[in-house]
């Protein structure tokens, strides 16, 4: 802890205290008769409106991780980073099309989960256990990666560096944790809400600042952009290729344009399809305030933009550049642009930005991931007579047990395998898509058909990720493989490969009438906008 | 009559706002994943290159025309209550 600077510590650790005191209050916002009950727990009580809906999807949606591995790929690659640019412009037209639809027959059958759904929508618990298993496999490694990001700014920060013994170094990850997991299992979704409020404050101040100051002190937005364009076109040593692409390529060799459009499509699709941005959804009060969010929410997607800019000024700063350089690691991009340009006080702001920004997210996701366990596993599977009150107790719990795995994964793996998890993480819920997207709009499909397409959309997409390989990585190089001669995304061609089998065995399992499951949603319930407070108990569980 | 022939019909009653919803959010759609569209460094706004300057102002573009189809919505939905 020799390089700590007190003033930025100081902010880091006063912002923290402060959300912390936020997170514990948040108990008794907006305080229901019954807290013992999923619908509170786990969902806010669902009567989020615009307002905190905004702020509690926007913080959802863009995690302490965007804010660092998005940089820092726009940093080593360039362009193509940008990617992440597009696909938040193109999730919210996405998302208008079949949000409101899942909003809607989740409020009539008090779904919680989006495996609730396609259990009702199929009759199938083995079809929902899919879904579950998938949700739940894909947040591990997304929370743990929060976590990374966290850890980041510590060692920026000097916090974590100096101590030879790795416990030693991971204590301040751990007391952030501790309180998250605390805060958690106390408040439920009522805490990342309200403490929503504060990182989004803290991230429009920093990064409206950021995008207007470090410009003018690198010598202009002309400078920059010209010095990144030499800069990608000249070879890296390692792998005697271009550094990257200034603008996405459309060359027979080399181009760069099918792997931006596929991997912006593909993350699109995916990003609601999460059960975290899910459950966030289901919070709010009414069927417009999903669609009047998603007019809204594209203002947060600006700021995303301005982000991805930060890596090309860490390129830009020599000093910046030279430090990400010899720690080899682009993750430390931002962190460093910031401390390089900001006074300490500001770099403290634009850190603890960046902590709660961890926090927020992690606690959505693990609240996502331990309801799927209750609904999906624990109630289908062992005990169907479970009551509101054991549920949301089991939930409580398994939010703890969530969360402490993935404080195990971010210690004790290494943090390339946590990221390589992440982008299979997209890769796998990307495969829900047919069942769930499907589902909403027509009951065509069998499930049977459904539950065969998925796993081999899974197979096929964890096989062929392993396989990429580049001159610095053997395994895991890459999210995207060669197809046709054109580089795509590995999640694009999964899914296509899972709506193709979906399609063809639904033809051929009707063909030999194997038996559908029954359906327990009518058509109307996909319109339906009931303004009433919906039961207590959600679908299914025994009263008590 | 059910709520899905209602549906229906509100759609067949209007299929000039039906169809100018469909349009709407399909092109929001088209003009993001069309990339060739974009992906080029000329004309400089400024002295932004044409493809970061065009992802930033999309934005704000998708944002007014959801909006727009949100009430367009309505309005087909309200019309419906009215019959």
């Amino acid at each position: 802890m020799t390089n700590v600077n007190p003033v930025t510590f100081t902010i880091v650790v006063v912002l923290f205290l402060v959300v912390t005191f936020v997170g514990f209050a948040a108990a008794r916002w907006r305080r229901a008769e019954n807290m013992l009950h999923l619908n509170e727990w786990g969902l806010g009580g669902r009567g989020f409106g615009t307002f905190i809906g905004w702020f509690l999807l926007g913080g959802d949606l863009y995690t302490a991780y965007t804010f660092i591995a998005v940089p820092a790929l726009v940093f080593a690659s360039g362009s193509i980073g940008f990617f992440a640019v597009s696909y938040t412009i193109l999730v919210f037209p996405i998302a208008f099309i079949f949000l409101p639809r899942l909003w809607s027959v989740s409020r009539v059958h008090n779904y919680v989960t989006p495996a609730d759904f396609i259990r009702g929508r199929y009759g199938s618990r083995g079809l929902s256990l899919a879904a579950a298993f998938t949700g739940i496999l894909a947040l591990m490694p997304y929370i743990a990666l929060q976590l990374v990001g966290i850890q980041a700014v510590l060692t920026v920060m000097g916090v974590a560096a100096g101590a030879s013994n790795p416990y030693v170094q991971d204590i301040p990850l751990f007391v952030a944790f501790i309180v998250l997991a605390v805060f958690t299992y106390v408040s439920g979704l009522r805490a990342p809400a309200a403490i929503s409020f504060i990182k989004d404050t803290l991230i429009y101040v920093f990064v409206l600042v950021a995008i207007f100051y470090i410009p003018s002190r690198l010598g202009g937005w002309e400078h920059i952009f010209g010095l990144v364009k030499t800069h990608m076109a000249s070879t890296n040593p390692k792998t005697g290729k271009p550094f990257g692409t200034f603008i996405p390529t459309s060359k027979s060799t080399g181009s760069t344009q099918f792997d931006f459009v596929t991997l912006s499509i593909g993350s699109a699709m995916a990003l609601f399809l999460y059960p975290h941005t899910i459950t966030g959804a289901l919070s709010t009060r009414r069927r417009d305030v999903i669609k009047r969010n998603m007019a809204l929410l594209p203002a947060y997607s600006v700021l995303l933009g301005c982000i991805a800019l930060f890596g090309y000024m860490a390129i830009a700063d020599k000093t910046t550049a030279g430090e990400v350089k010899k720690a080899d690691n682009a993750q430390l991009a931002v962190p460093y642009l910031f401390q390089h340009m900001f006074p300490s006080w500001f770099t403290g702001i634009a850190f603890a930005g960046i902590i709660i920004g961890a926090l927020v997210p992690a606690a959505i996701m693990a609240i996502a991931a331990a309801n799927l366990f209750t609904r999906n596993i624990f109630k289908d599977f062992f005990k169907p007579d479970a009551s509101a009150r054991l549920e949301t107790r089991v939930s409580q719990w398994a939010s703890l047990v969530v969360k402490f795995g993935a404080l195990a994964f971010a210690i004790w793996l290494p943090h390339t395998f946590s990221i390589n998890l992440q982008l299979l993480g997209g890769v796998w819920i990307l495969q829900l898509f047919v069942m769930l997207v499907g589902g909403l709009f027509t009951r065509w499909f069998h499930r049977w058909a459904l539950l065969i397409a998925w796993a081999a959309g899974m197979v096929f997409g964890t096989v062929a990720a392993y396989k990429v390989s580049s001159p610095t990585e053997s395994h895991w190089a890459n999210s995207s493989d060669i197809v046709f001669g054109h580089s795509v995304y590995i999640g694009f061609t999964a899914l296509v490969i899972n709506v193709v089998l979906s399609v063809v065995l639904t033809l051929v399992f009707k063909a030999v009438r194997a038996p559908e499951g029954a359906d327990e949603t009518l058509p109307h319930q996909y319109r339906a906008d009931p303004s009433d407070t919906p039961a207590p108990v959600p679908a299914g569980a025994a009263s008590d | 009559m059910s709520e899905s022939t209602k549906h229906r019909n509100a759609a067949a009653a209007h299929p000039v706002t039906a169809a100018v919803i469909v349009l709407l959010l399909t092109a929001t759609i088209f003009f993001t994943i069309w990339i060739p569209l974009y992906a080029v460094e000329t004309p400089k706004i400024g002295s932004w290159p044409f493809f970061y300057f065009y992802l930033l102002a999309y934005m704000p573009v998708v944002a007014i025309v959801l909006w727009i189809t949100m009430l367009l919505q309505r309005r087909l939905a309200g019309r419906e209550a009215d019959q």
